[in-house]
């Protein structure tokens, strides 16, 4: 009995295998690249820990310890460059969330021939690179020629701000740059799940007597709901990882903004820049992925405690 | 239907990839076949005697050598050299290359392929190259740095087994034995320094000339020093800039670069950089901190002064165009460099306008001027004795020389009458095949032809230029591995990022602005630093005998 349960088991699997045969062939490739690029180059965290030296190779190199996560720590910088790095995506996820969801509704509620080009205009600035975004900000916020200084806050009667050496103002520049530059792509994705709610509902609280606002509280945001958990769940994700090109181009690399623009990229970037150490280049992304690893754990867990349903794992 | 298509797309997707991979693998491997056979030649000769009749011989037999297997196989060996330009591989590399063959298989028996890399990827480039065994037997450390490529362990020894004396024994007729000895990292020999102006005249204001005329400055009012420029004060300097500001109130007076220090002082950045340096380089070697000291509070003042006065452009910070490129582009009329024989024809070529070039400071030889950018042999190199016997052509031979630096003769370059050259005609730097343009960097510059323009004693004048610098620092020589302060170094450099921009462009009053800087550097770790680099200066004091 138990045999032939086996065997039966078998040959549905063996069926199973043939029919989703070309499904396996087609993401053959897929894993192969992931295999290439993302699993090969794993032994190659055991260069965090040595001092290289190419007469011995990567795997004969002297181990050190933890020497090379030293400079990580050395001054306050580990602990400035960590809080920039999450509050950042933190207050990101927070807007960008925001404006995403509003502009969706928008333009899921509008109901004219211009619709598309709206769509296509607001993904314009994801297209744009962020070099040319930072020269972008730049025209706004130059000192000798910039158009804040000498045309908006004289308008005013304010004096002109030397922008790039004043790090108060920058967060705030970031974060709208930031949100500027991401919300149109981000609505994308929210459109797309309130054009799959059933028109049905909408017509029968219309037929009700539902106003728009009513409509949108109670129907379009609540059906949102697992969607915006799974974005944030996949940005918590990230939360270890800054736009590279926001942090270090938009601000010009400017010193003198370091305190708040500085993130474990850009500050990893400079540190290698200088000194051009493979093993310290290595700790660095290590320390970077483990705690990416702990938060986008921590994240799912916490989900799965509060909604079950929207947990990626 | 779709089922097959899907089997045929998945199918060519995977080969396409592993093909990418294979073709790497193999051309690396081949590389290697090429190379792998000449070791038991090498290692014959490797105890042969060192007097100069000798070494000639057996640098004579391993030419023969390699000759009679060419003859063999068939196909020469390949020595490969490899350095930076600005614009990547020149159009006409590979005929240049050929040419350069043709040559060497005469003189040499071997291929020389020079691999000419673009310089904003060099430094990854050869780095890679240099740990993954790809074929690259000499290079410029001019990128990645002679330190970093020592401390990684990519340079072989140029002494072992006699190999510099063997056979590249007319490497020491060119280059003089206390600059080989500046380029000795722990007594051992990496690198052979370029032969070209180590001694620099620090603070050379250069001035667009049609903006002096503008002014009106008279310069007859100045004398001229040695080297034919203008010897003037930094109130003359103030005054001429005055004068430019009141004359083109459109144009900003002064292009900035975070060089004053070092192209504006003869503060010596000992064992690399300014965290501890050496104030009074000729006379003591005391590691002191150079941004608590009187020479760079007055850079800061008078930049504080010209801010003040308008002279330099609100966005200096921000701004990463070069200070030659600025006043190329007609909106800025003054710099500072270092001036050295010739200069004036080269900052008039990068500027794009006739400069004029006033001495406003010293001349000076820093403790790491010969030793900043060696050319060195890979520790991996399947025979040294080939490439060892390529360095020496490159520094000595005038036909190679003239090969690598100007490329070939009646297609770029035309030799005049008095054996200056000029360009091929119809050939400009925005047409030519073959224009590194990094004669500072090439081995020997000096064996091959002077453009016109420049004076055709060009060489003898740079060395007696090296020569006559009265104030040489005393750590001449001196290197330093900070691997085991990088940390430290990480801090410091960031601290300094973070506060320098603004009190060295003057846009703060320096009192407040150097207490941060210093406060910073000093969290950082800058005690700890200099007390490690005074340390091991010290011990090479005692070890060379120096006090």
């Amino acid at each position: 009995m138990n045999d032939q349960l086996k065997k039966h088991n078998k040959s549905i699997q063996k069926k199973k295998l043939r029919r989703f045969f070309p499904i396996y062939l087609m993401a053959l490739p897929g894993l192969i690249y992931l295999f290439i690029n993302n699993y090969m180059p794993l032994p190659g965290l055991v260069l965090a820990f040595k001092k290289y030296n190419a007469k011995k190779g990567i795997f004969g190199s002297d181990f050190v310890g933890f020497k090379n996560f030293k400079y990580l720590f050395k001054t306050n910088d580990a602990f400035i460059i960590t809080r920039n790095t999450i509050l950042y995506n933190v207050a990101f996820i927070i807007v960008n969330t925001i404006l995403a969801v509003f502009v969706a509704i928008l333009l899921a509620e509008m109901v004219s021939n211009l619709k598309k080009v709206y769509q296509c205009l607001i993904l314009l600035p994801f297209m744009i690179s962020m070099v040319i975004v930072s020269y972008l900000v730049f025209g706004y916020l130059s000192n000798d020629n910039g158009f804040m200084n000498n045309t908006i806050l004289p308008l005013f009667g304010k004096e002109p701000i030397f922008w790039y050496m004043e790090k108060k103002y920058w967060p705030f520049i970031l974060i709208f740059v930031n949100a500027w530059k991401v919300t149109g792509y981000n609505s994308i994705i929210y459109i797309s799940s309130i054009l799959g709610i059933d028109r049905g509902i909408y017509e029968s609280a219309a037929i009700d007597g539902c106003s728009k606002w009513k409509q949108i509280t109670t129907i379009t945001l609540p059906l949102l709901k697992p969607t915006v958990i799974m974005m944030t769940l996949l940005a918590v994700g990230r939360i270890f990882y800054s736009d590279f090109g926001l942090f270090y181009q938009v601000p010009q690399n400017q010193g003198a903004l370091f305190a708040v623009t500085n993130t474990i990229d850009t500050y990893v970037y400079r540190g290698l820049l200088e000194l051009g150490d493979m093993t310290m280049a290595s700790a660095a992304g290590l320390y970077q992925s483990i705690i990416g690893f702990i938060l986008i754990l921590g994240a799912n867990l916490l989900v799965r405690k509060i909604e079950p349903d929207s947990a990626l794992f | 239907m779709k089922k097959h298509l899907a089997i045929a797309l998945a199918t060519v997707l995977t080969v396409g990839m592993l093909a990418g991979c294979g073709n790497a693998a193999d051309s690396g491997s081949a590389a290697q076949e090429t190379t792998s056979d000449q070791t038991a030649t090498t290692t014959t000769e490797d105890n042969t005697s060192t007097a100069a009749e000798e070494s000639l011989d057996a640098a004579a037999q391993a030419i023969a050598d390699r000759k009679a297997e060419a003859e063999k196989t068939g196909e020469y060996k390949k020595v490969v050299v490899s350095f930076f330009d600005w614009t990547g591989a020149p159009a006409g590399l590979e005929r240049v290359n050929a040419k350069l063959s043709e040559y060497t298989e005469e003189t040499l028996g071997l291929d020389v392929e020079l691999l000419i890399i673009d310089s904003a990827a060099y430094t990854d480039d050869i780095k890679l190259m240099l740990s993954s065994g790809e074929q690259v037997d000499l290079f410029s450390t001019c990128g990645p740095g002679y330190m970093t490529c020592v401390n990684n362990g990519y340079t072989a020894d140029l002494e072992e087994n006699d190999l510099l004396a063997t056979y590249g024994a007319k490497l020491q007729d060119v280059v003089r034995p206390e600059y080989f000895d500046a380029c000795r990292v722990g007594g051992v020999l990496y690198g052979v320094p370029p032969i070209k102006d180590y001694a620099i005249q620090t603070a050379a204001v250069c001035i667009g000339t049609e903006y002096l005329e503008g002014a009106g400055v008279d310069l007859s009012k100045f004398d001229k020093d040695d080297l034919g420029y203008y010897k003037c004060t930094w109130d003359d300097v103030d005054e001429m800039f005055a004068a430019m500001h009141a004359a083109f109130p459109d144009k900003t007076v002064y292009s900035t670069q975070d060089n004053m220090l070092s192209q504006g002082s003869c503060v010596d950045p000992v064992g690399g950089d300014y965290y501890g340096s050496l104030l009074d380089p000729a006379n003591s070697l005391t590691v002191e901190n150079v941004y608590e000291s009187e020479v760079f509070k007055t850079w800061c003042d008078r930049f504080y002064r010209w801010n003040q006065a308008g002279y330099i452009s609100g966005d200096a910070m921000t701004d990463k165009n070069g200070a030659s490129a600025r006043i190329k582009s007609g909106a800025f009329m003054a710099m500072m460099a270092c001036g050295k024989p010739a200069y004036q024809n080269q900052i008039s070529g990068e500027c794009g306008r006739p400069m004029t070039v006033f001495d406003v400071g010293d001349p000076f030889m820093s403790s790491s001027a010969v030793s900043s950018f060696p050319w060195c042999m890979n520790q991996a190199t399947e025979d040294p004795v080939a490439a060892m016997q390529v360095l020496e052509a490159l520094y000595t031979d005038p036909v190679v020389a003239n090969l690598a630096c100007w490329g070939e003769e009646g297609v770029e370059y035309v030799v005049n009458d008095d054996t200056s050259i000029n360009w091929a005609p119809g050939v400009d730097a925005n047409n030519s095949e073959y224009y590194p343009n990094v004669l500072w960097l090439m081995p020997n510059q000096y064996a091959a032809h002077v453009w016109e323009g420049d004076p055709l004693d060009v060489g003898p004048q740079t060395a007696a230029f090296n020569d006559n610098c009265p104030v040489k620092s005393k750590a001449l020589g001196f290197t330093w591995d900070n691997g085991d302060y990088a940390a430290e170094y990480t801090a410091l450099q960031n601290a300094y990022q973070e506060y320098s921009g603004k009190v060295i462009y003057g846009f703060v009053d320096p009192e407040t602005g150097l207490k941060e800087l210093n406060d910073a550097l000093k969290a950082a770790g800058l005690e700890e630093y200099m007390a490690a680099k005074q340390e091991a200066l010290n011990a090479w004091a005692a070890e060379n005998g120096i006090n």
